[in-house]
């Protein structure tokens, strides 16, 4: 990951009444290449939505570490 | 991290538990996990300049969309290893662009040239073959949240592949004697190869980490046998010869050569009536095989080409 890269966290739902399922993560220095990572990178089904936001805005709350890969130094990845 | 100790981790593991985070870990656990993340992440981004190399022979466009498709994917898979490792705190830009070639941990028949389309449509049925078999293992036992979530899109994709290989093979195999011959030569050199994909017999391997921490499920000769229930039957409907055969009694397939055996990679020949050791394994594979530099070298030429760009 290059210094300007920043994680991006991928939720997608195959078809409507579905729930969001967190599928993956790309890194990109801004959401409009975070969405083309994602949809390129993700594309094993046909979604119907997908949404990507950054791995910092996600907190925690009920737990002491980090969500998704809960690792301890996640924040200063950000 | 020390929330629990080897041996209670371990118990843990083979209870069903599932490790999410570093804290959950030992030393030991994290680095069997970062090992076996890696040999994953290589084997993945080296599979594509091996297909891509064979790509520029497909036979239409078509074709070259779909061997293209799977290059792609390829790296998407490559991205899901790599992404766990940086979570672990492995820098993902040391790994790609700082190692020494010879230090990527892809199989040695990822150091081999696919030379033209059967080469590649065989790679994909008996190479990706060998990936689900690993894969498939680890998705259904492994005890690292992450990696089982990560490869349920592996699955899919290999699996796609596999058919994508399969269906090639029986097409060209169907089709003019050379195109068949084709294949055999392919197969020739390619089934010793994944036959050693799954490394050292469990006879001469005794300890081993990732089946104590649960990061995979069965053993280095129950995967290759799955492996090899798979292929052999394949090829015998296809009329590609094999140095393997069922045996209709245990229905377990038997090598007809004493593996290992010694391969000479300028001439892709197997010398199958040449036993060696397993230490002579192992100098052959940290010696590479012919493409190991020129692969990553592909892998690395566009992003500092385009880094260039960037920066002038
Ligand atoms: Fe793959
Ligand atoms: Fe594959």
């Amino acid at each position: 990951m290059s210094d300007s890269d920043r994680l991006w966290e991928v939720f997608a739902r195959r078809k409507r009444a579905d729930a969001f399922e967190h599928i993956g993560c790309v890194e990109a220095p801004n959401s409009d290449l975070g969405r083309v990572y994602a949809w390129q990178t993700y594309d094993e089904a046909k979604w119907f939505e997908m949404i990507i936001a950054p791995r910092e805005a996600f907190h925690c709350v009920n737990r002491a570490e980090q969500p998704f890969t809960l690792h301890p130094s996640a924040e200063a990845l950000s | 991290m020390a929330r629990f100790t080897d041996d209670e981790l371990m118990r843990k593991v083979q209870e069903g538990f599932i490790v999410e985070s570093e804290a959950d870990m030992t030393e030991s656990y994290k680095k069997a996990l970062i090992t076996q993340l890696t040999v994953q992440g290589d084997t993945e981004l080296m599979s594509a300049p091996a297909y891509f190399m064979a790509a520029k022979d497909a036979p239409s466009t078509n074709t070259m969309v779909s061997a293209t498709a799977i290059i792609q994917d390829e790296m998407g898979h490559a991205n899901i290893a790599y992404r766990l490792l940086e979570d672990l705190g492995v820098s993902r830009d040391e790994l790609l662009y700082e190692r020494p070639p010879e230090k990527f941990k892809n199989p040695y028949g990822f150091d081999q040239p696919l030379e033209n389309w059967a080469e590649l449509v065989t790679a994909n049925g008996l190479y990706d073959r060998a990936g689900i078999t690993l894969l498939g293992d680890v998705h259904r036992h492994t005890s690292y949240g992450p990696l089982k979530r990560g490869l349920v899109k592996v699955g899919m994709e290999e699996n796609f592949h596999l058919r994508h290989g399969e269906v090639w093979m029986r097409r060209l195999c169907e089709a003019s004697g050379e195109a068949r011959e084709m294949v055999q030569k392919a197969v020739d050199w390619m089934f010793p190869m994944g036959v050693e994909w799954f490394g050292m017999p469990d006879e001469k391997k005794h300890h081993n980490a990732q089946l104590d921490f649960r990061l995979k499920g069965m053993t280095n000769d129950q995967l290759r046998q799955t492996w090899l229930k798979a292929v052999v039957p394949l090829c015998d409907e296809l009329g590609i010869d094999v140095p393997a055969h069922v045996n209709p009694d245990t229905e377990e397939v038997e090598l007809e050569f004493e593996f290992p055996v010694q391969y000479d990679p300028e001439a892709k020949r197997w010398l199958l009536d040449e036993p060696i050791t397993w230490d002579q394994v192992w100098e052959r594979w940290r010696n590479r095989g012919p493409m190991n530099e020129q692969f990553v070298d592909w892998m690395r030429t566009s992003r500092q080409a385009v880094q260039g760009v960037l920066e002038a």
